[in-house]
C-alpha cells in the first residue's frame, strides 16, 4: 500500500521500555522500523539481514560495546548511518563514537525533535 | 494521548522491577566475587539503563538516585572505591530504596528516598574510600523484606493464540460431554457437566479478556499520520475520534491496521477537495474526518466518514460496464447500495491519477479481503457532495463466533451470525423463476434464492433450479447479506443459535469454496460452516 520509500531503521537498545519509545517516535514520523536488537550481536545480525538505511545505537549493550556492533556495522555496510543515542555522555567514547562513522550522538534523556532532527539531518545528507 | 502514557508506565515499572531483581541477584553475588568485571559491568549496565529510563519517564528521583549508584559501582569498577562492608551496606541499601520508589509509582503515596541514604550515597561517590566513618545508619522503611514481583507481565500473542486455540478445543469437547451427559439421564454426570460449562465459558472470556486491547492504541496513531497525509496533498484536515476505549482483540486490530491506513489515505487525498472547490460548495474550508468506534454486541463497530466530494453513483455505473462487469442494462437495475458495492471488486478503481499518498494498483478488494478473513464485514455509504462513510464491523473475538445452526437433508450446517440478515418463511407460489434462479421479492427487494439442498447435490456450476424442485408450501429461508448484497438459502430446518469454533477444512474438501470450515456439535455430528462470502460471490456473478 504504500508507494513512498520510507527510510528504513533498525533499533539497538538494551531497555524494552527505550525501544517501545523509541519506536512509537520513529512510526509517527512516518519511518519504518525494520528490527529491534536488545543485544549487540542481534544488532550485528539484523544490520546484515535487513541492511537498514540507519541505526539508532545504544552504547552500553549486555554483550558486547556499542562502539564494537557500530564498528562491525561500518565495516559490513559503511553506508549505513549510524546515529547514537545513549546517556554516556563522556567525550572519550562521543569522540570515538565519530572517528568510527556515527552521524550523531544524542544523550539520553532525549527529546523526540532532537532525535527526529538528528534522523532528519542524516538522510539530508544524501 | 493517555493511552500510551499509561502503556508507557506500565511497562516502565515492569522493566524496572526486573532490572531491580537483577540488580539484588549480582550485587549479592558480587559480595562473594568482588573481583567479577562482568558483573560489574552487567550492574552498571542495569542501574545506566534504569537511570535514563527513569529520567526520560520523568521519575526525576529514581532517576538520581540510579545515577548516584551507577556512579558508586563506576567508582569500584576503576579501583577508586573499594568494596567495603559499609559500602557494601550503603549500596544494598540504595538498591532497596530503588525498589520501593518503583513499587511506591503506582501505589497512592509517592516514595521519597530517605536523606540519610542520599548523604550516605554522596558520601562514597565523592570522597575516597577511606573515610567512610561519617555514614549514618540508615533508617529502613520496613524491617522484614518483603518480596514482591511485579503485577504486570508481558507475554507473546503467540501464546496467547495457542491458549485460545486449546480452549476451542476444550469447548467442543465440553459440548460433547454436556450432549452424553443428556442422553444418558445421570444426575451426577449432569451436574458435574453444567459446572464445567460454566467454568469452560468463564475460561474461554477469561482467554478472549486477556487478549483485547484498546482501539486507541491504532486510532491515537492516526492525528499524526493524517498531519503528514493532508501536509503531503496541501489539504487542511480536522480529524476527530472518538471510542478509543472500546476494545477488541489485538490480532483483529493488527490485521485492519493496513486496511484503515488505506481507507484514511482515500478518503484525505481522493474524497476531502482542495480548500478553493469546498468553498464553493459551501464547506468549511478545511476537510473534516471523524474516525469512530462503538460496541455492538458482539461486534466492533469501526468507522471512518469524511464530508469529501462523495462517490458518485453515474461514475461507479458507467465503470461497472466499462470494465465488463455488467452489461449496461443489467447496471440500470442495481440498487445503490449494490452500486456502491462493486468498488470492492478486485480491479475496480476509480482513481484518475496517481498521488503519492494514495498511489495506485492496490485497491478497495485488498482492504476487503482483509476483513473478509476475519469475519467481518464492510459497507460503503456515500452522498455525492456531501462525503463518504466506510463502516467495518468486526468480530471482538477471533476463535468463537456466533452461528445460526440449520439442517439441509440429514446434514447440520453452521451460517456466521455476522452475514445472517433475517430468517422468513416464504411461500413457494411467490417465488419467480428467472432463468435457471429463483428471486423473491422480500421487504421491497429482489433477492436471489438458493434451494441448499440442490447446491449439495449438484457441482455448483450447474446448479439450476425450478419451483417445483421445491417439496413444501412454505420455504425457510435464511437471508445472508456479503459485501451489501443480499441471497436467500432455503434450509430444510432452522435449529438453533449457537457458539461455535471454527476449524480449518482438511485437504481436499476444502477445495470446495462454499464451505469455510467444520465445526463438531456436542452431538458428535460434524457441522460444515458456510462460506456466506463466496455463495454470495458466485450467484450475484450468475445474475
Amino acid at each position: 500500500m504504500e508507494t513512498t520509500d520510507k527510510k528504513r531503521i533498525l533499533i539497538v537498545d538494551d531497555s524494552f521500555y527505550m525501544r517501545t519509545m523509541l519506536k512509537n517516535m520513529l512510526l509517527d514520523a512516518g519511518y519504518d522500523v525494520v528490527g529491534e536488537a536488545p543485544d549487540g550481536k542481534t544488532a550485528l545480525q539484523l544490520a546484515r539481514e535487513k541492511v537498514p538505511d540507519l541505526v539508532t545505537l545504544d552504547v552500553i549493550l549486555p554483550d558486547n560495546t556499542g562502539l564494537d556492533v557500530l564498528k562491525g556495522i561500518k565495516g559490513d555496510n559503511p553506508g549505513i548511518k549510524v546515529v547514537i543515542v545513549s546517556a554516556v555522555g563522556q567525550e572519550v567514547i562521543m569522540n570515538e563514537a565519530a572517528e568510527y562513522g556515527a552521524f550523531q550522538y544524542i544523550i539520553k534523556p532525549f527529546s523526540e525533535d532532537k532525535v527526529l532532527e538528528a534522523l532528519n539531518n542524516a538522510f539530508k545528507e544524501e | 494521548m493517555k493511552s500510551r502514557d499509561q502503556e508507557y508506565k506500565e511497562i516502565f515499572i515492569a522493566e524496572a522491577l526486573e532490572y531491580f531483581d537483577a540488580l539484588n541477584r549480582h550485587i549479592s553475588e558480587l559480595e562473594k566475587n568482588p573481583e567479577d568485571e562482568q558483573l560489574l559491568a552487567e550492574i552498571f549496565r542495569l542501574l545506566h539503563n534504569l537511570k535514563a529510563n527513569a529520567k526520560a519517564i520523568g521519575y526525576t528521583t529514581i532517576g538520581d538516585v540510579s545515577h548516584k549508584l551507577e556512579t558508586a559501582f563506576g567508582l569500584i569498577r576503576n579501583k577508586e572505591l573499594s568494596f567495603t562492608d559499609e559500602v557494601v551496606t550503603v549500596l544494598f541499601d540504595g538498591i532497596d530504596m530503588l525498589g520501593e520508589m518503583i513499587s511506591g509509582i503506582d501505589g497512592p503515596n509517592e516514595v521519597e528516598p530517605s536523606p540519610a541514604l542520599l548523604r550516605n550515597l554522596d558520601i562514597i561517590v565523592n570522597t575516597l574510600s577511606d573515610n567512610t566513618t561519617e555514614l549514618s545508619k540508615v533508617q529502613k522503611y520496613y524491617t522484614s523484606k518483603n518480596l514482591s514481583l511485579s503485577d504486570l507481565i508481558y507475554i507473546q500473542i503467540k501464546k496467547l493464540d495457542h491458549l485460545l486455540n486449546l480452549v476451542g478445543e476444550l469447548i467442543i469437547d465440553r459440548d460433547r460431554i454436556l450432549s452424553i451427559s443428556k442422553e444418558l439421564d445421570n444426575d451426577d454426570l449432569k451436574n458435574v457437566s453444567a459446572h464445567l460449562y460454566r467454568i469452560t465459558d468463564e475460561l474461554q472470556y477469561s482467554v478472549m479478556d486477556a487478549r483485547l486491547v484498546n482501539v486507541g492504541s491504532l486510532f491515537n496513531k492516526f492525528p499524526r499520520i493524517v498531519r503528514d497525509i493532508a501536509v503531503t496533498e496541501k489539504k487542511e484536515i480536522n480529524l476527530e475520534i472518538s471510542g478509543q476505549d472500546i476494545q477488541i482483540d489485538r490480532n483483529i486490530l493488527q490485521i485492519i491496521t493496513d486496511s484503515l491506513l488505506h481507507l484514511m489515505r482515500n478518503a484525505i487525498s481522493h474524497g476531502i477537495e482542495k480548500a478553493d472547490v469546498r468553498k464553493k460548495a459551501k464547506k468549511t474550508p478545511h476537510g473534516n474526518v471523524t474516525l469512530s468506534a462503538q460496541n455492538d454486541r458482539d461486534t466492533v463497530i469501526l468507522r471512518l466518514t469524511d464530508d469529501g466530494k462523495g462517490i458518485d453513483q453515474e461514475e461507479v455505473k458507467r465503470a461497472i460496464v466499462q470494465r465488463g462487469f455488467l452489461t449496461a442494462d443489467a447496471v440500470k437495475d442495481l440498487r445503490e447500495t449494490e452500486v456502491l458495492s462493486y468498488l470492492f471488486e478486485p480491479g475496480f478503481s476509480l482513481a484518475k491519477e496517481v498521488t503519492e499518498v494514495s498511489g495506485r494498483g492496490v485497491g478497495l478488494d485488498v482492504v476487503k479481503n482483509a476483513i473478509d478473513s476475519i469475519g467481518g464485514r464492510i459497507r460503503v455509504d456515500s452522498k455525492k457532495g456531501e462525503g463518504t462513510t466506510f463502516t467495518l464491523f468486526l468480530p471482538t473475538s477471533i476463535a468463537v463466533k456466533g452461528a445460526l445452526l440449520c439442517q439441509i437433508e440429514e446434514n447440520f450446517y453452521a451460517i456466521p451470525l455476522m452475514h445472517t440478515d433475517s430468517v422468513v418463511a416464504w411461500p413457494t407460489q411467490e417465488l419467480h423463476e428467472v432463468g435457471d434462479l429463483l428471486v423473491a421479492d422480500i421487504n421491497g427487494e429482489t433477492i436471489t434464492i438458493v434451494s441448499m439442498r440442490e447446491l449439495f447435490n449438484n457441482d455448483i456450476r450447474e446448479y439450476s433450479v425450478k419451483k417445483k424442485d421445491l417439496d413444501n408450501d412454505v420455504q425457510n429461508i435464511i437471508i445472508v447479506s456479503y459485501n451489501n448484497r443480499k441471497l436467500g438459502l432455503i434450509v430444510d430446518k432452522l435449529l438453533r443459535q449457537q457458539d461455535i469454533v471454527i476449524k480449518a477444512l482438511a485437504r481436499p474438501v476444502n477445495t470446495i469454496d462454499i464451505y469455510a470450515g467444520v465445526t463438531l456439535l456436542g452431538s458428535g455430528k460434524v457441522c460444515l460452516v458456510l462460506d456466506v462470502a463466496a455463495i454470495t460471490r458466485y450467484f450475484i456473478a450468475r445474475r
